[in-house]
């Protein structure tokens, strides 16, 4: 299972318990749409996208993204989030090949 | 069986055989999904009609240089409380060979009711953003975009 390299991106980068923060989240991904041919073979390149984000924060899941091919390469996914004490924010995300990652952050309000 | 006859049948299984084997090997080749514009709505609202509103603000570019990367950003004016939130945030497009983008499914813990993501545009085409509230109703804003270089080649 290859690694892809993720991003999770809070703002402002300091915020207090019961702030609405925007939550962005980045991941280099090929977003292949299985239309496109490559150049030199001729042949068309397997469709290969992510299909579904899950935003969770403390085991509670947020936000739900359903995802198709349309979306561009490198996918950047933006939402808001209220604060609420101190934990995790994972973010899962699968595939149509069925490959599966996450990527966590630690939320620490401050004051 | 008469010489002639033998032709005739010999014609239309050649008629039969071109007709099926392009299309299936069409089908094999092109594995993407092919949702058109107005099946994906009516999969999305169930039949119901969408309203206009003005609550919805969808920021698109007029004019997109490189249809490949093109930012959408979807704000909704909505309290997000347990009683009266956005249930869902729906991207569609008009004239790509998938008209579905992407479905976000909020909760109120989001606190704010915007999505922004990136799409690719097959070429000047309609922008949509389809919103699914609470209380069972849908609203729905459209912008044109223009693009100068298609970006699902």
């Amino acid at each position: 299972m290859a690694k892809r390299k993720s991003l999770i991106k809070i703002k402002p980068k300091k915020y207090k318990d019961g702030d609405i923060v925007k939550v962005s989240f980045m991941v280099m991904h090929p977003m292949e749409t299985g239309t496109r041919k490559d150049k030199k073979t001729k042949q068309v390149l397997p469709a290969k996208y992510i299909n579904n984000v899950k935003f969770a924060y403390n085991g509670k899941v947020i936000t739900t993204l359903n995802v198709w091919e349309t979306l561009s390469t490198n996918p950047v996914f933006t939402t808001y989030m209220k604060i609420n004490g101190k934990g995790n924010l994972t973010v899962n995300y699968t595939d149509n090949t069925g490959e599966a990652n996450e990527k966590s952050k630690k939320i620490k309000p401050k004051g | 069986m008469k010489r002639r006859d033998f032709f005739k049948h010999l014609g239309s299984a050649a008629v039969v055989a071109a007709t099926v084997t392009p299309t299936m090997s069409f089908a094999a080749a092109k594995q993407a999904n092919t949702i058109s514009y107005k099946n994906a709505l009516d999969a999305i609202t169930g039949g119901k009609s969408a309203k206009t509103s003005k609550s919805v603000h969808l920021k698109v570019p007029e004019i997109a240089e490189n249809g490949a990367v093109v930012p959408v950003t979807i704000t909704v004016d909505s309290p997000m409380t347990d009683a009266d939130y956005v249930k869902a945030i729906h991207i569609l497009v008009s004239k790509n060979g998938n008209a579905r983008c992407l479905d976000a499914h909020l909760t109120p813990a989001n606190g704010k009711a915007m999505l922004a993501t990136r799409v690719k545009l097959n070429g000047t085409q309609d922008v949509s953003a389809v919103i699914a509230l609470s209380n069972g109703e849908f609203l729905i804003a459209t912008q044109g975009v223009k693009v100068t270089i298609g970006g699902c080649g």
